[in-house]
This record gives C-alpha cells, sequence and structure tokens, in this order.
C-alpha cells in the first residue's frame, strides 16, 4: 500500500505547511500501528540515478532523476548532487514519500525522496554525469556513473526517451506546481542556462518578392525572471529599407510554448523590411543584454544572449513588366487626381493633387508626373508623405501638389496618369489611372473672377513667359576681334607725336631766331647780366679781402665801366667826365642817373687809391647801390631804344 | 569737327555687315532638324575658320545645351557677351543656364562687384573712343600750334577755345578708353567651368587636399597659373586650385586672350 503523503512539495516558503502535515501524519500513524523493529536489510539506503535518454541534441534538455529511499525513521541522509561540470541545471524539483507494507509481524516503513534536475548540456559530445553522493549514518553510497552521447543542436536525438523512473508524482499537465522553484530561499540557484533564455528573430515571409514588406519580430523567450533590458543591438539592415512597426518601452510577458517547453515570450522589436533587390538577403543576428533576476533584494544578473541570423530568399518581381514600371512601386495602392478649383481665370493659378495611398513603401514608390502642357506655366511639385501603420502593414499617403498656371482661355485639359504597380497579395501587375481633368480658363474680370462668357474667340489673354531659351539666330554678323588700338605702337605713336611736334616746331624757330639775332646787340643785350656776374665777383672779394680791400672797389668799378662799355657803348677811359655825361643824356639817363654814376665811380676811385678801413656794411651799400645803377641804366637804354 | 571725328571712329569700329554663310546656313538645318551633334560640328568649323560672331556663339551654345553640355554652353554664351555686350538674346540664354548650375555661390552679391563693373564696362565702346582719342589729341595740339604761331591764319576763329573744347574731348574718349581696356583685363582672366564637376585643391598638385569642388557653368577668375593647375577665384571669394583642362577661358587666344 502506497499512499502519498507529500506531493512534489518544492523546497521554497509554500512547502512548508505540506512538509508540517505530512509529517504529522507519519507521526499519527507510527504510534497507531504497532512497531516492529526494523531488520538490518530494512535499514540499508538506497540510491539510485536515472536519466530519461542517453542521447540528446545539444538544444534539448535532459532528465536526470536521484532517488533515495531510505528507513522512515531516523534521519534521511544528505544527498550530494553530481557535479554536473558540463551541463546546465535549468530546473529542479523534489518529492518524498513514505510507504509501509506488512511484513512478517510488523509493518515496514520507507521513506521514498525524488529528486529531478532538467539539465542542458554545454557541449556536443560524450558526456558524463558524475554520481551522486548520499551520506547517511556515516557512511557514503553511490550511484554509478551515467554516459550521455549529445549531438549537435539541430540534429535530432536517435536515443529514445525514457519514462521518469521514479517520480510517479511529476506535474500532469495543468498543475500548480512550480516547475522551477528557484531563487527565493536557495542559497546557491542554478544559474541562468541557453535554454532558460533565448533571443529569436522571425520573419512572417521567408520568400517575399523585392520590394513587399517582411515583417521582423525580436523575441527575448524565458524560462527565468527577466527584469530588464540592458543593452539592445539590432542587426544591421542592409539590402531593406526598414520602418519600425513596435518598439516596446516595457516588457510585457506572453505565456507561449516553444518545443513544447512553456515559456514567457517578450517582444523586444517588430521592423517592416522592405527588400531592395531580389536574391538572398542575409539578416544578421541580434544581441541583446538581459537583467535577470528580481531587482535589487535578489541576485541580479546579466546574461548576453544573440539570435540566429535568418536569410531571406527574395524573389525577384515577375517579367514581363508592364512599361513605365518602376521596381519601387510594389504593395497595394489605390490612386486619385483632383484639380482646384475647377474655373479659373487666364493667369491665376490651380493646384493638380494626385495623391497615392496604400500599403507598401512610400518612400519607395515613384509617382506619374504631369507632361508639358502648352499654353500653362507649371510650378515645381511639392511632394508630402504621411506614413501609416495598419494590422502592422506599413503603408501611407503621398500627395503631390503642383501649381499650374493657365495662360490661355478656354478648356484646359490635364490628362490622365497612369501609374503601374505589382501588387504582391494577387502576385499581378496592375496599372492605376486617374481621370482626365478639365479646367475652364476665363478671361479676368474686374473683380478677377473668371468669365467664360465668349469662350476663347473673347478678348483672350494670352500670358506669355519670360523665361526659356531664345530659338537660334539664322544671321551671322562677324565682328573684328583684332587687338584694341591702345595695345597698338601707332596709337601711342599718334598720343606722342602731336605734343612731341610742336615742341620741336617751338624749339627749331627759337633756334632760328637765335641764329639770326645781330652779335652787338646780343653783346648789349648781354651787357647787364656781365655787370651783375662782375658785381658778384666783387662781393666774393669782400669776404675774401676784408674790409680795406682794393680789388673789391676795382672790381666794382670794371663792372660799372664795363655795362657802360656793352650796354651804352661808351668808354669811360677815352672820354672826359662832361663828354661822357652829354652821352649819357644823349642816351636818354636822367642827370640824377648820371651823377649817381659818377659818385659812385669816384668813390671806387678813392677807395683803390687811398684805401682804409672801411665798414662791411657801407661796401654792402656800395653794391645794393651799383646795382640799382645798373637797373636804371638798362631801364633808360631800353626807353632810348 | 569733334562729332565728325566721333563719327567716323565710331564707324570704323562698327562690326562688319551681317550675312549669310552656307556653312552656318547648313548648321541652322541641322539645329532646326534635331541634330544636335552636326550643327555643334558645323558651327565649331566654322569657328575653327576664326569666325567670330555672337551670332555662332549663341546658336553652338544653344547646340551644346540641347546635348546636355551645359558647361560648354555657358561658355559660348559669355564669348558671345564678349563680343557683344548688349546681346540681350545671349545675356537672357545665359541667365536661363545658369538656374541649372549645380553650384549656388553663398554671398555671391556681396562680393560680385568684379562682375558688376564687368557689365558696365564691357559695353563700352573702348576701339571707337580709342580712335577718336588719338584724332582729338593732335587736333588739339594742332590748334595750339596755330593759335601760337599763326593767330590769324585762320582769320579770327577762336583757336584758343577750340584747343580746349578738343583737349576736352580727348579726356572723355581716354576715360572711355581706359574703361574699356580695364574690362577688357578683367575678361582676360574670366573662365568658366566646362568639366561636370572638378576638384579645387588647396595647391596646383593632384595630392593636395580638396575642400570644395565647382561644376560645370559656373564662372571663375583666373588668378594664376602653375603646373597645369590653375589658380581660380569664385565670385564669392572663395580660391582653389583645378586642374586647367576643366576650365576654359572666355577669351580664347585666339582673340587675343592669354595663352593656355
Amino acid at each position: 500500500m502506497i499512499s502519498r503523503l507529500d506531493q512534489m512539495a518544492p523546497r521554497g516558503i509554500r512547502g512548508w505547511g505540506a512538509r508540517a502535515a505530512a509529517r504529522a501524519l507519519i507521526a499519527a500513524l507510527a504510534f497507531a500501528l504497532p512497531l516492529r523493529p526494523a531488520g538490518a536489510a530494512a535499514d540499508e539506503p538506497e540510491v539510485a540515478a536515472s536519466v530519461d535518454r542517453d542521447e540528446l541534441a545539444l538544444d534539448e534538455t535532459l532528465t536526470l532523476s536521484l532517488v533515495v529511499t531510505t528507513s522512515s525513521r531516523g534521519d534521511a541522509g544528505e544527498l550530494q548532487p553530481p557535479a554536473l561540470r558540463d551541463f546546465d541545471v535549468v530546473s529542479r524539483s523534489t518529492s518524498e514519500q513514505v510507504s509501509f507494507a506488512f511484513g512478517s509481524n510488523a509493518p515496514n516503513f520507507r521513506r521514498t525522496a525524488v529528486t529531478t534536475l532538467q539539465l542542458t548540456p554545454h557541449r556536443a559530445g560524450a558526456l558524463v554525469i558524475e554520481p551522486a553522493r548520499l551520506a547517511y549514518h556515516g557512511q557514503t553510497y553511490s550511484t554509478a556513473q551515467i554516459a550521455v552521447r549529445v549531438l549537435p543542436a539541430g540534429r535530432a536525438a536517435k536515443g529514445r526517451a525514457k519514462p521518469p523512473p521514479s517520480d510517479p508524482y511529476a506535474a500532469a499537465p495543468g498543475s500548480d506546481r512550480d516547475p522551477s522553484p528557484r531563487g527565493f530561499e536557495d542559497p546557491d540557484p542554478p544559474r541562468v542556462g541557453s535554454r532558460d533564455l533565448m533571443l529569436r528573430g522571425t520573419v512572417d515571409n521567408p520568400r517575399p518578392f523585392a520590394g513587399q514588406q517582411v515583417t521582423y519580430s525580436l523575441w527575448l523567450l524565458a524560462r527565468v525572471n527577466v527584469s530588464g533590458i540592458d543593452k539592445l543591438q539590432l542587426p544591421r539592415m542592409d539590402g531593406f529599407w526598414a520602418e519600425e512597426i513596435e518598439s516596446p518601452q516595457q516588457l510585457v510577458g506572453e505565456a507561449r510554448v516553444v518545443d513544447g517547453v512553456p515559456v514567457q515570450a517578450y517582444l523586444l522589436r517588430r521592423r517592416a523590411l522592405f527588400p531592395l533587390r531580389p536574391g538572398k538577403l542575409p539578416i544578421d543576428a541580434a544581441q541583446v543584454d538581459v537583467l535577470t533576476g528580481m531587482g535589487l533584494l535578489f541576485a541580479r544578473s546579466s546574461v548576453h544572449r544573440a539570435a540566429q541570423p535568418l536569410e531571406l530568399d527574395v524573389q525577384p518581381l515577375p517579367s514581363p513588366r508592364p512599361p513605365g514600371f518602376d521596381d519601387g512601386n510594389v504593395g497595394q495602392w489605390s490612386l486619385s487626381a483632383s484639380v482646384d478649383p475647377p474655373r479659373v481665370s487666364a493667369g491665376q493659378p490651380v493646384t493638380f493633387r494626385l495623391v497615392l495611398s496604400g500599403r507598401g513603401n512610400l518612400h519607395d514608390v515613384q509617382m506619374p508626373a504631369l507632361p508639358q502642357l502648352s499654353s500653362v506655366r507649371a510650378y515645381d511639385a511639392t511632394v508630402s508623405d504621411k506614413p501609416s501603420l495598419e494590422d502592422g502593414r506599413a503603408g501611407g499617403t503621398r500627395t503631390v501638389e503642383q501649381l499650374l498656371v493657365p495662360e490661355r482661355m478656354g478648356d484646359l485639359e490635364l490628362p490622365s496618369l497612369a501609374l503601374p504597380v505589382f501588387d504582391p497579395t494577387a502576385r499581378e501587375y496592375k496599372t492605376l489611372r486617374t481621370p482626365a481633368l478639365h479646367v475652364a480658363v476665363g478671361a479676368a474680370g474686374p473683380s478677377g473672377e473668371a468669365s467664360l462668357e465668349g469662350g476663347a474667340a473673347a478678348s483672350g489673354q494670352n500670358l506669355l513667359a519670360s523665361g526659356g531659351f531664345r530659338p537660334i539666330r539664322l544671321r551671322l554678323a562677324r565682328v573684328d576681334i583684332s587687338t584694341p588700338p591702345w595695345t597698338s605702337a601707332w596709337f601711342w605713336s599718334v598720343l606722342l607725336g602731336a605734343p612731341l611736334a610742336l615742341g620741336l616746331v617751338a624749339s627749331g624757330r627759337r633756334a632760328l631766331s637765335l641764329l639770326a639775332r645781330d652779335p652787338e646787340q646780343r653783346r648789349v643785350r648781354g651787357a647787364r647780366g656781365l655787370a651783375r656776374k662782375r658785381l658778384r665777383e666783387a662781393e666774393s672779394l669782400l669776404g675774401r679781402e676784408g674790409p680795406a680791400g682794393a680789388g673789391f672797389h676795382a672790381a666794382v668799378a670794371h663792372a660799372l665801366s664795363g655795362y657802360l662799355s656793352d650796354g651804352q657803348g661808351l668808354s669811360p677811359a677815352g672820354l672826359t667826365r662832361d663828354e661822357l655825361a652829354a652821352a649819357l643824356s644823349t642816351r636818354g639817363h636822367r642827370k640824377a642817373v648820371v651823377d649817381a654814376l659818377f659818385g659812385l665811380l669816384d668813390e671806387c676811385d678813392r677807395a683803390r687809391f687811398a684805401p682804409g678801413a672801411r665798414e662791411r656794411k657801407s661796401q654792402q651799400a656800395l653794391l645794393q647801390r651799383a646795382d640799382a645803377l645798373l637797373v636804371a641804366l638798362d631801364r633808360g637804354r631800353k626807353g632810348a631804344a | 569737327m569733334i562729332a565728325l571725328v566721333l563719327a567716323s571712329a565710331l564707324a570704323a569700329a562698327a562690326p562688319a555687315q551681317a550675312g549669310t554663310d552656307p556653312v552656318f546656313a547648313e548648321a541652322n538645318a541641322a539645329f532646326l532638324g534635331g541634330d544636335y551633334g552636326r550643327a555643334t560640328a558645323l558651327y565649331q568649323a566654322l569657328l575653327a575658320e576664326g569666325a567670330a560672331s555672337p551670332e555662332l556663339e549663341t546658336n553652338l551654345a544653344a547646340a551644346l545645351q540641347r546635348q546636355g553640355k551645359r558647361g560648354r554652353a555657358a561658355l559660348h554664351l559669355e564669348r558671345a557677351l564678349h563680343l557683344d555686350p548688349t546681346d540681350e538674346d545671349a545675356r537672357i540664354d545665359l541667365a536661363e543656364l545658369r538656374k541649372g548650375n549645380v553650384d549656388r555661390l553663398e554671398g555671391e552679391a556681396d562680393a560680385s562687384s568684379g562682375e558688376a563693373l564687368l557689365r558696365v564696362l564691357g559695353p563700352l565702346p573702348g576701339r571707337a573712343a580709342a580712335v577718336a582719342l588719338a584724332a582729338l589729341w593732335t587736333l588739339a595740339w594742332v590748334a595750339v600750334g596755330l593759335r601760337r604761331w599763326a593767330p590769324f591764319a585762320l582769320g579770327k576763329v577762336p583757336l584758343g577755345s577750340i584747343a580746349a573744347a578738343l583737349f576736352s574731348g580727348s579726356a572723355l574718349t581716354a576715360l572711355v578708353a581706359l574703361g574699356s581696356a580695364a574690362g577688357a583685363r578683367m575678361a582676360l582672366r574670366r573662365a568658366v567651368v566646362v568639366a561636370p564637376s572638378a576638384a579645387a585643391r588647396e595647391g596646383p598638385d593632384a595630392r593636395s587636399g580638396s575642400p570644395f569642388e565647382v561644376h560645370e557653368g559656373t564662372v571663375v577668375r583666373i588668378d594664376d597659373r602653375q603646373s597645369g593647375f590653375a589658380r581660380v577665384r569664385l565670385a564669392n571669394g572663395l580660391s582653389g586650385w583645378v586642374d586647367q583642362g576643366a576650365i576654359e577661358p572666355v577669351v580664347p587666344p585666339s582673340w587675343g586672350g592669354l595663352p593656355p
């Protein structure tokens, strides 16, 4: 008879109540039943270790069961689990049961403790689970060593799983048993294994068309407590146009079952990717540093995880492509056009609006444009994008607005526009078309209102733009490109030649007049200058000889007599004073001048023949008087002439 | 008499009479037929013969512009304006062409006094003014001589006043000729970027650093030449060394421009 007394009580705070109740029940049974001394064999403990499989893949888990059976009386011994150097302990649980059987004359109580460890291998190859040891009443009991073969990740193991040997109370589906009782009171909690925390990147469509949206999601799968994300490094999206769809700021987990294991799945990032070219496009591994544990009060550590790299097989767009198709025009799009206002006067602007909306890569779409319209001045179009996300699908609205100015009255037709697109869902090309639009252009009324009466035949306005290139000219006019005159020698010759020629003429005339002049006349004209020169020589003698110099007075007398001889044609040496006075008077000189001349000559004679000390001042005055006399005599000569 | 001298000088400097040329007509026909390559070849053949004409330059520019050679089109429009600064067609075409220039010169308006001065000096009738200057100057000195030595040779003609008027006219024509000569000197240093783009370097060496690029159609001023590079200055003052092959002077050597 087996009674279940303690059903998988976890080694946690919650287990204390159940454990106490089981012990009370065991104690009651022990008192109620007559006791039989246990035999020696009954006291021998039994310890056994077993695994659920002997071959597994690197990304699978292995269940190790350690079963210890001892007598219910006395202590249960101390079980020392294997070292497990090649494994991570993913979870750990214990269960305990007490059984009794009626033997020959007494009931035999046995206690069975089952410790279950979920293990994930560190590496592939032949691994060994070391023996577990049980210390019981001073003796040590060991289990056998277990060999396990580990295959590389992703390889299905051939070894069949063994049923768990001795844990009949393992959690059934729907059980409320905590499968991972870790962290709270265990002083040495099992470290986080690779299977406890995984980063997974997923795409919703591994074989999209070029330009078709693929949704890339990055999930963190955890079987441990996750308190936060320390660092998230997203892969480079080379070859894609990427749009952010979801970027959660807080970790919100949702329960999921991955490979048969229940986990909490946290969405870290979701992006819309648009492949830009066909072919194999890889998505590198994302990496994340995860904070595990329960915050400040409990063990908290940072664990690094990398997602698996992905590769998309991007299909080229089907051929043949419609004319005018652009590779960026992929998606579910609709096109519309409008013009506002529909009636306008010539010279007034209208706004042509082209709107594309739907799902796809809005940034890569190429819009059709209006052709050049005659009699319409078109300004540069403005483009505005309004991206949107709907059910995780990127899309939006692109609006192209263009200002048009009709320059001629009448009906202005804006032609239909076509936009070929590829719909990846329907896997076919479609051509979106807008209807032709019409604008009624009239003449401007007094108030600026358009007037359509009379149509184009009325006094039509015809506004012509001033821009644009001019037509070519049909007549050729050659231009003389000879060097400018100022770079030629003749120009400067002429400029310098005129004044030079005039100067030469003037000099020649001067020379001729000099050559034609009478020597006697030239001597008379030069008499005064010669006399002054002699006076200057006399002055120089005055400085050299001193106040009593006779040479000074001789030089002054020589200057005066020389002047009379050259300038007046008189020789003072050969004439008496009276004759000289008469001759000077005849030449028109006044008597005062003649008297002054004689006085000066007499003074010089006295000084020459009766030298004595004289003041320098008086000699200077003599010179001045002589010079003034020369001026008076010359003036008198000119007056007589 | 002064007016007579000026009129004769202007007549001496006037362009030759317009006419038709069979090659020019054939080039125009090719242009109008859309064969811009052939039109370009024929226009260039006329240029190689030594023809200098604003019409030829503007038509060649139009053909080049249709072929997308914007830099060379701008060059020939500049040459048309050099030959005839009053050519409105060339001026408007050049303004239209410059709208598509890659280079937008920041601060160009502040630093474009050189261009503005050239626009003023370019149209001055320098040749006519120089001829008139030579004539007026000579006559003025003749009047001075007559007044000095034969004041009554021409009866009671006021030779002094005539000489003063002739000297005044000489001064006026000298100013015009000086302005025109200054404009011509400035024009000699102008060039247009004809390569799609050219790196402006810090020195006349292909290994020098390149702080900026210039693109076709941009007008530059040549300040120096060395080792196959030309030191150019933009209208906004920016300066650098560019490969000489990337630019073409507005005034070619055959028109009296600087030797290459």
